[in-house]
């Protein structure tokens, strides 16, 4: 069978606000760049973010004040020198995103609006309504389109070519009708999104299934802080949809099966805008302990009726739309049911401020680059702040971007591709059609799900975990004897989750790991059988990747300091 | 407070233009509860009964745009339709099709090539020149921000394209999407290409004159962006810029004022007369029938409307129909 291989300057995987504003960095700079996507680039789920995007530029506020609160937020294990950077650019990168069209709400003398989210000292979150990141989507590919990016939309990037500390491209089949080709490249981007989706209850489109992340671990490269999991305090009930921190920030309450506004025993400060983390724990405990509401106990209220009905039309239409259809509450006459979901990963594929990805703590890999939610920058640490991530993903993107235009002028040698190159997508296509075992897919996927938020989600214990691998090992020796039913080349959706369940099951093993190793909590990552956090043993990074064994092995990387003192972190 | 639940009979549409030579049904009886939406019976069955059907989805809570179907001929997102809203409304049996039959290609996935060459044809971004470091953002007051009238959140999701009667008839016609996108740019102060998308959105046969006025757009759009608003939106724009060439349809909008401005009331010969020319002469059977049932006033006996002074007031004042 005859592959084609085309060749380009630069490739991009992925189509959210990190791949778009790469992709249109590069085009401007005159080099040959295609992205890849599994969806329409509009259908990116970049698209979902609500709340806001934060900059400092109010009277009040200042870069210096974002870079506190974030590195407070990230419970110290955000890299200093790259938090730095992201709030000094984070002002001019709006502005710049509002110059490309994007529709954000205004004061009323025309400027951009922004309001208070959790563990931000100032309103800095930046919005569009409750539609952030549906403008900012749209505009980063409006602008890209613009300029001619070529996008290749349903295609599913299953691999890379990766030899020698050097990559060489990615390699991908049309979703369409299963036409397969090799992108040889100078250099790959990676813009491919989240992992939340390992969790029963998450917040995550289903095409957040986090397949660039194992298939960087699949070549025996590291990946960083994989155990770092934010759950977000307000998914709905039972979808575990989001409604965005908007509505605690514009003032909603947090009730419990008894109306006691809970929170005041949690974070007597805050309230209901403490850090994520705080936030979600304190939910789950609340309905640990049976005070929870709903026809499943499963969840807590969020009361946001004091608002009135015109404020809420006003500011938080979507969330109003999103608890009628998926719930049947209207939150202008009662209050709603919120659960913590698993919403962001915070860790990811390890790369610098320029967006290089780290072969180890010494080394990069020639051509590789990654930014957004599938990188690990740190900017986040152990737990992120509402609105940084669209800020992280369009910011980082664009300056990944530049980066890699620039190493392309110094000079990135293109190795010449092969079809041979493509033998790892075949046989795992091969694999997933013609393996004729008794497992299904779906079943094999809801047990990894409910498993990984029972045991590695936001309580975790070396018990909990240590089930968790068995179980791991259990799933991965079941998923050899899979066998699906469609063997038909035209959008083959069943083969598609096969391979998505094969990735999912391999990072799981990372997300796992890292939390047993972690004998302390921090942030998002919670062990009840060591609550406190350990500086002298754990403020660093987990690096782990996968030796020639398949077994885990890590080493941890030195968070960067130096501008701000390590202290506890209380809200 | 408990689940609801309601027992439903799912007919779906099968067809794989590998191996099909024409579509079929297959049958489920499922019990679905009040908090379930369409999406979540398509997974069901996917996952539990029939692995190989195929449909679009991503974001799961109507953001995205990709699962658009019809259910019952109904446009709707898969995701964000509840099932006790569609039993309601059509009773205990849904039949789940693709949005348009002519161009499946798997069971609920449609070739969208042409939506997406409609919108492309619209320049779809703001045409401007970007400062790449701006110290400062553009101001736009809240009131500017307004005149977007929400058209900026279409999520391109196909539901009033596949839905436009217009389109049917007339594979030219770009179609209420890209309409609304032309006008979520045309509307924004910020933008420098105003008329040059006014004139490509102004074109016979493809452009917003050859809308039918049906409202199917309105009705189909899942994120209420009212598409035929900005219809008539755009219309009026070529009116306030100038440009409103002389076709039947601006000859219609004219004429209507015209009459309303004489009359007080609509004079409907003179409507069709004035918008058709020549053309008229195909009126003349309807005119006839309309005649003989006393429905066809003469010019002499014309009604006039009893506050006339005011209309005239109030047309000098607000319309912006000339050319």
């Amino acid at each position: 069978m005859s592959i084609p291989i085309y060749t380009y300057d630069a490739v991009i995987v992925g189509a959210g606000l990190a791949g778009n504003a790469a992709a249109r960095e590069l085009q401007k700079a005159g080099k040959k760049v295609a992205v890849i996507t599994k969806l329409h680039p509009l259908r990116s789920h970049s698209g979902a973010a609500q709340g806001g995007i934060n900059a400092a530029f109010s009277a009040k506020d200042s870069e210096e004040l974002h870079m506190y609160d974030t590195i407070k937020g990230s419970d110290y294990l955000a890299d200093q020198d790259a938090v730095a950077f992201m709030c000094n650019e984070a002002p001019k990168t709006i502005r710049w995103a509002e110059r490309m069209g994007a529709v954000f709400s205004r004061t009323a003398d025309g400027k951009i609006a922004q309001r208070p989210f959790g563990g931000q000292s100032e309103p800095r979150a930046c919005y569009a309504k409750d539609r952030t990141g549906l403008t900012l989507l749209q505009t980063s590919y409006e602008q890209a389109h613009r300029e001619g990016v070529l996008f290749f939309d349903e295609w599913y990037a299953a691999d890379i070519i990766y030899k020698n500390g050097k990559i060489s491209g990615v390699v991908a089949f049309n979703i369409r009708n299963m036409d397969k080709a090799i992108f040889n490249a100078n250099a790959v981007m990676f813009a491919t999104g989240g992992y939340a989706r390992t969790y029963k209850i998450n917040s995550n489109a289903h095409a957040n299934t986090g397949d660039g992340l194992s298939i960087v671990a699949r070549h025996g490269l590291p990946l960083e802080d994989m155990e770092f999991v934010q759950f977000h305090p307000s998914g709905l009930s039972g979808s575990g949809i989001l409604i965005s921190e908007a509505a605690r920030g514009e003032g909603g309450k947090l009730l419990n099966s008894l109306g006691e506004r809970f929170m005041s025993k949690y974070a007597p400060n805050a309230m209901e805008l403490a850090s994520r983390d705080v936030v979600a724990r304190a939910i789950i405990e609340e309905i640990r302990q049976g005070r929870g509401v709903g026809p499943r106990k499963d969840a807590v209220y969020i009361d946001l009726t004091h608002l009135g009905a015109e404020k809420i039309m006003e500011r938080l239409p979507e969330l109003r739309d999103l608890a009628i259809t998926f719930l049947g509450l209207d939150m202008i006459k009662e209050p709603i049911l919120i659960s913590a979901t698993a919403h962001y990963s915070m860790g990811g594929i390890p790369v610098d401020i320029d967006g290089h990805v780290r072969k180890d703590n010494e080394s990069f890999v020639e051509g590789f680059y990654a930014a957004g939610e599938c990188a690990c920058v740190s900017v986040h640490g152990a737990n992120r702040l509402g609105a940084n991530s669209v800020l992280e993903a369009l910011l980082f993107g664009r300056h990944v971007g530049q980066s890699m235009a620039k190493d392309l002028d110094r000079g990135i040698a293109l190795r010449p591709a092969s079809l041979e190159d493509a033998q790892n997508m075949l046989d795992e296509m091969r694999f997933v059609l013609e393996n004729n075992g008794t497992e299904r897919v779906p079943e094999l996927r809801t047990l990894l799900q409910e498993s990984m938020t029972e045991n590695a989600g936001v309580f975790r214990s070396e018990e909990t975990l240590k089930k968790e691998l068995v179980i791991l090992d259990e799933l991965e020796a079941r998923y050899k004897n899979i066998r699906i039913e469609d063997k038909s080349k035209i959008f083959n959706t069943e083969m598609q989750e096969a391979i998505e369940l094969g990735h999912m099951l391999d990072y799981a093993r990372f997300i796992v790991d890292g939390a047993l190793r972690r004998q302390e909590s921090r942030g998002a990552h919670f062990r009840e059988d060591f609550p406190a956090r350990d500086d002298e043993k754990f403020l660093n990074h987990t690096m782990a990747y996968r030796d020639a064994n398949g077994k885990i092995v890590s080493y941890p990387r030195e968070v960067v300091l130096g501008r701000f003192e390590v202290k506890a972190r209380a809200y | 407070m408990s689940l609801e639940t309601k027992k439903v009979n799912f007919k779906v549409f099968r067809f794989n233009a590998e191996r099909d030579f024409l579509p079929y049904y297959e049958q489920y009886t499922l019990d679905v509860t009040h908090e379930e939406v369409v999406l979540d019976v398509l997974n069901r069955i996917k996952w539990e009964f029939s692995g190989s059907l195929s449909y679009r989805r991503s974001c799961r809570h109507g953001i995205c745009g990709s699962c658009s179907i019809k259910v019952n001929n109904k446009a709707v997102l898969a995701c964000k339709e509840r099932l006790f809203d569609l039993v309601e409304l059509f009773g205990d049996e849904l039949v789940i099709k693709p949005l348009s039959e002519a161009r499946v290609v798997k069971d609920l996935i449609i070739d969208k090539k042409d939506f997406w060459a409609k919108y492309d044809a619209v320049k779809p971004y703001l045409i401007d020149d970007i400062d790449e470091a701006p110290e400062v953002e553009n101001l736009v007051s809240p009131h500017e921000v307004e005149q977007i009238l929400d058209s900026e959140i279409c999520i391109q999701c196909g539901n009033c394209f596949y839905s436009c009667p217009a389109i049917e008839n007339n594979e030219e016609f770009f179609g209420p999407a890209a309409f609304a996108k032309a006008y979520r740019f045309a509307a924004d102060v910020r933008d420098n290409a105003k008329i040059e998308r006014l004139e490509i959105v102004n074109a016979p046969e493809q452009g917003v004159w050859d809308c039918m006025k049906c409202f199917e757009c309105a009705q189909a759009c899942p994120k209420d962006v009212n598409p035929i608003e900005k219809i008539t939106k755009l219309h009026n724009m070529y009116f306030q810029e100038g440009i409103a060439k002389s076709n039947v349809a601006t000859r219609h909008a004219y004429a209507f004022k015209r009459s309303v401005e004489k009359n007080g009331l609509l004079d409907e010969a003179d409507m069709v007369l004035y918008a058709e020319r020549l053309d008229v002469i195909k009126q003349m059977p309807n005119a006839l029938s309309m005649l003989k049932v006393g429905k066809l006033p003469m010019p002499w006996n014309q009604p006039k409307s009893e506050k006339l002074d005011e209309i005239k007031k109030l047309i000098k004042s607000s319309s912006t129909v000339k050319f």
